[in-house]
């Protein structure tokens, strides 16, 4: 079993020059210069040359992750783009998420990152804190970056200390995706939104009593959950750089579900652990092993395709206002790329052009441009996706201020969760020893 | 088990073995081989399986079988899995090449001959073994790009020219520890016969290497067709990717999973690493014994 | 051979080289050897200086530094021992991991070696068909750590999985052995077991090299079976038996892919399969402190070179070299 030890901080900062050790010093200068040498290199190809001709040619290296169906979507999208501005192509790299994030961290290392990225909120602050994304404010503020239509929250929600570090390229907040062929075969009510946390897991008790099923896997390992159950506490994941919880929080959290499962509303912990993870397919409502996930409310229709039955999503249980217009991921710019202005540009068209937010549809989440977006939820076909829309647009209406981006760090804290909750699941500790575990963990994962 | 083989060894050519030894051996075989491969089995059972059967029939075999994955997952992508089989294998073969001419001329440096420092190096090439590469890749890519290996015309580069340098200590490793096993009295009488180091390798050391140069060939063939991370990092193309990342390409944990098709592709993609096994495993068959080279 | 040491001191081993003075050589053929020496191991060490070398160093380096990847080398910040003092003195993930690591190697290793020798012996005889039992023994070790063998494991010993059906008919009730903290780490070493055809390759071409001339000559001595394996194969043998031995404790030790497949990068449940080298990819690319991760490399590599010190030693007690040279 893990120690619940506190990790202390070890805080090297200040230490550094504190004694002339001579010897050190010159291993250190001449491994530094060895080391520069290739990057003075790739610095060197990095002079801005943006004053140069409009219509000079330009070739963009775009990246992003995802699967085969948004790689021909955002293919076709940049081919839009390069007719309207024939000077400009693109380098396109795609990729699954595995390897995604290794991937950009060492292209960014070898002064080689792409020009135009996709990231996500568990990475942007990382990149932001470190200057590698380009603040995008002052392009903003000129227009050049449109974001009038957008609601403002989902915006923000890309602003890490005072910059704009990434723009939403679709919107997604928490779904519950139950299995309503379920619930219908039974009798049993389907949840809805607006449901208390203690209505929700008695719900759950209740269907697994009727169906043998267990009503709803057991969240508390999930930051998603977690979160916005704080924030109708009137807590946060973050406040500033600090947490916006106490392991008071964390305990009464470990406890509100470790009475779910002993009244055997969720699976057991092994089960748990299976959907603990972040794989589609491994989701219980889809394997079967439980009549409720918690999810990203546009991942149902994706969900719908490895299960017979129907399904339904509503919110997270308690006051829907607690969960935000959250950038299901964001399109940033290299800081140090030489075309930033034609970058901006790219972004500004993939959120905005109406011919382009057509094409890429909801493949990214919701558009992220309201006018856009009831002309695009208009065109869905697929029954599974028509009914996420709906639910989200409802939503929308409901939705509170957004929570700041998550900090640095934050990659630890939801591992740091996940293990926690399954030492409490697994019975291996009590919620409130999993509790001080989990923050103490934090503590040092956030310095 | 041990002693049936050693009798049949001793038995050579003869054949005088009783035939319920090898009975027995068959069964024994059989039984473990039942074992070792049912999960390879289950694999093929899905890979036959529709979506939504995969994650809900956990049996070996499909209630409907679903050959389509096969032909879905061959053109999933824009580019035909086929690009991504030759991808492979050219990477594969020429790395195949690299570690066994490279590899075999610094075992045999190590090996037979004397040279100043020459422990010292052995322990280099052996400490080269033994750092976790993870830790690597980012100093090896920002190298590799400034001496223009990364950006080149030629997307495998940066995959390749290692190969070439015997940077692969296993294998080195490996063919020391096989040319040790060569007495050294055939080395003796070559330099008797007037051989120079260059000779004793040519006529001595390099005939009789066989079962270390297919052993290279062999796992250097395997491990570079299953090779991800490197792969990963140091393509960008679609039409360059290889068979290790193009299978992930088919399931994006979060918003996509075409399990049956990539189970289809990675039963597809085990057939000819299967190949070039049987095929080079007949080399080990004629061990050193046949060669006809013995003093 | 003359190695009884760790990697070269001037990259921070600890060991000490001593190269033996050269035994019965004439001057000579050692001066023809030198050269030849060198000729031949050219495209190594150009390898070594081009390709190695310049990151292991960089990564020596950045081990005393907060390197996080996304920051210019430039403005790394050098923290002296920091990362080390962390590593043994602040982190109880790290000694984990360690302990994890050390479970696993110890049980997996003889195994996975026994279970490559035993076959190896039963297939080492040219029979028919023989060629295709070598390719099915090896079949397993052919997916290497693809997201299928993920998912095929997982199913196979999950707690509806064929595991389990297997043991219910002998009335055993099974376990979620891969998702259960107290047996996945055990999963994981039948994965590594499972995948013994690399050893079992190695051992076969080994046994090819063994002349069958001598065991005719224990037959004239009138050795019998068990005698013959004791006397000719196993010193035959030894140096691949060697071989084996301190590659797969090296594998073992690093031991990422199954881990990694399994746990779906995170070493769970609850890190019990939180191997030490995907606790330091963790470190290195999730939580982005590669500068801590190439600390724990350092570690790593220092404690497997002992381990392959000690090898090496009792090496001259045990291995047979038909070249004549002992250690």
């Amino acid at each position: 079993m893990h120690p619940a030890t506190p990790t202390t901080a070890d805080a090297p900062v200040g230490r550094t020059h504190r004694t002339p050790l001579s010897r050190r010093r010159l291993v250190r200068g001449v491994l530094a210069v060895a080391l520069a040498a290739p990057l003075m290199f790739g610095a060197a190809a990095c002079g801005d040359d943006e004053a140069a001709d409009p219509n000079a040619p330009v070739k963009l290296a775009v990246f992003w992750w995802g699967g085969d169906a948004r790689a021909k979507l955002t293919e076709d999208v940049l081919a839009l783009y390069t007719r309207k501005h024939p000077n400009v192509t693109f380098e396109k790299t795609w990729q699954a998420n595995q390897g995604y994030f290794d991937k950009l961290a060492t292209l960014t290392a070898g002064g080689n990152p792409p020009d135009l990225f996709q990231i996500d909120d568990n990475f942007l602050a990382e990149y932001a804190a470190r200057n590698t994304t380009l603040d995008l404010t002052s392009y903003q503020s000129s227009g050049k970056l449109d974001t009038a239509k957008f609601p403002k929250s989902l915006w923000q929600y890309g602003v890490v200390d005072g910059k704009l570090a990434g723009l939403a390229a679709g919107e997604n907040t928490q779904g519950l995706v139950y299995n309503k062929t379920l619930l219908t075969r039974h009798g049993l009510p389907e949840p809805t939104t607006g449901m208390s946390w203690e209505e929700h897991i008695a719900w759950a008790e209740q269907v697994a009593r009727t169906t043998k099923v267990p009503g709803t896997q057991d969240p508390s390992a999930d930051y998603k959950a977690f979160w916005v159950w704080l924030r109708q506490q009137g807590k946060d994941l973050y406040n500033g750089k600090e947490l916006g919880f106490t392991a008071e929080d964390v305990t009464r959290w470990f406890e509100l579900w470790k009475g779910a499962r002993d009244r055997k509303a969720t699976p057991t912990a092994d089960v748990i652990h299976e959907g603990n993870s972040t794989d589609i397919t491994k989701q219980l409502v889809a394997t079967g092993k439980a009549a409720t996930s918690w999810v990203w409310a546009n991942q149902m229709p994706e969900i719908k395709k490895n299960t017979k039955d129907e399904l339904g999503v509503v919110a997270y249980p308690g006051d829907p206002s607690a969960q935000w217009a959250r950038a299901s991921m964001y399109w940033s710019v290299f800081r140090g790329s030489r075309h930033k202005d034609v970058a901006v540009d790219v972004i500004n068209f993939m959120v905005n052009d109406p011919e382009a937010v057509k094409l890429l549809g909801t493949d990214r989440g919701l558009p992220s441009n309201l006018d856009l977006r009831t002309v695009v939820s208009e065109g869905a076909t697929d029954p599974a996706m028509k009914q996420s829309i709906a639910v989200e647009t409802e939503l929308a209406q409901k939705f509170g201020e957004s929570p700041q981006v998550p900090i640095k760090g934050h990659s630890k804290v939801r591992a740091e969760l996940i293990k926690a909750a399954e030492n409490a699941q697994y019975g291996r500790a009590t919620p409130a020893q999993a509790a001080s575990q989990f923050v103490d963990a934090c503590k040092s994962a956030i310095v | 088990m041990v002693s049936v083989t050693t009798t049949a060894r001793a038995a050579g050519p003869g054949r005088r073995r009783p035939r319920s030894r090898s009975a027995l051996r068959l069964l024994v075989l059989l039984a473990i081989l039942a074992v070792v491969l049912y999960p390879l089995i289950w694999m093929l059972g899905t890979a036959l399986k529709s979506q939504e059967e995969i994650v809900s029939n956990v049996g070996l075999l499909p209630e409907r079988f679903t050959p389509g994955n096969f032909t879905a997952g061959w053109s999933h992508f824009d580019v035909s899995f086929g690009r991504f089989f030759l991808n492979s294998a050219l990477v594969s073969l020429l790395t195949v090449v690299g570690n066994a001419v490279s590899c075999l001329l610094a075992a045999y440096a190590f090996a037979r001959l004397r040279f100043p420092l020459r422990g010292a190096w052995f322990a280099v090439m052996i400490g080269t073994l033994l750092l976790p590469g993870h830790v690597l890749i980012v100093p090896q890519y920002i190298l590799f790009r400034s001496v223009g290996l990364v950006g080149a015309e030629w997307p495998y580069l940066p995959l390749l020219v290692p190969q070439f340098l015997a940077t692969e200590a296993f294998f080195v490793f490996l063919m020391v520890q096989f040319m040790r096993g060569i007495p050294r009295e055939l080395d003796e009488a070559a330099k008797i016969d007037g051989a120079s180091a260059y000779g004793i390798f040519r006529y001595v050391i390099l005939p009789l290497s066989r079962p270390a140069l297919v052993t290279t060939a062999i796992f250097s063939f395997i491990w570079t067709w299953n090779d991800f991370f490197r792969q990963l990092v140091f393509l960008s193309d679609l039409q360059d990717y290889t068979v290790p990342v193009a299978l992930t390409l088919f399931i994006d944990s979060t918003s996509q999973s075409a399990v049956g098709p990539m189970f289809a592709m990675s039963v597809l993609s085990l057939l000819p690493v299967f190949g070039f096994f049987v095929a080079f495993q007949r080399m080990l068959v004629e061990g050193i014994n046949t060669s006809g080279l013995k003093g | 051979m003359a190695l009884t040491t760790a990697p070269d001191p001037t990259r921070g081993g600890t060991g000490s080289v001593r190269p033996r003075a050269t035994r019965r050589r004439t001057g000579r053929i050692r001066y023809g050897d030198g050269l030849a020496g060198y000729v031949f191991l050219s495209p190594w060490l150009a390898g070594l200086l081009a390709v190695t070398a310049i990151p292991m160093l960089v990564s020596l380096y950045l081990s005393f530094t907060n390197y996080d990847i996304l920051t210019p080398f430039s403005e790394v910040r050098w923290v002296g021992l920091a990362n080390y003092e962390r590593m043994f003195t602040a982190d109880p993930s790290y000694w984990h991991a360690v302990r994890v690591t050390l479970t696993f190697a110890l049980i997996a290793v003889p195994l996975k070696l026994a279970a490559a020798l035993g076959v190896a012996l039963l297939l080492n005889r040219a029979w028919r068909g023989v060629g295709l039992f070598r390719g099915l023994f090896y079949l397993p070790s052919l997916l290497g750590g693809s997201v299928a063998l993920a998912i095929v494991w997982v199913n196979m010993f999950n707690r509806d999985g064929a595991v389990n059906s297997l043991l219910s008919l002998f009335g055993i009730e099974g376990r979620p052995w891969v998702n259960d903290p107290d047996w996945a780490l055990e999963t994981l070493m039948v994965l590594a077991i499972w995948q013994f055809g690399a050893p079992m390759v190695i051992f076969l071409a080994g046994l090819k090299q063994v002349p069958t001339e001598l065991y005719e000559a224990a037959a004239v001595d009138g050795a019998g079976r068990w005698r013959k394996f004791r006397n000719v194969t196993l010193p035959m043998l030894s140096p691949v038996i060697f071989f084996n031995l301190v590659l797969e404790t090296i594998n073992g030790f690093q031991g990422f892919t199954a881990a990694f497949v399994l746990s779906n990068g995170t070493g769970g449940p609850v890190d019990s399969t939180l191997m030490y080298t995907l606790n330091l990819y963790i470190t290195g690319f999730t939580d982005l402190e590669m500068g801590y991760a190439s600390a724990m490399a350092w570690v790593f590599l220092i404690a497997i070179a002992l381990i392959t010190v000690i090898f090496f030693s009792t090496g001259r007690f045990w291995v047979h070299y038909a070249d004549g040279e002992g250690r």
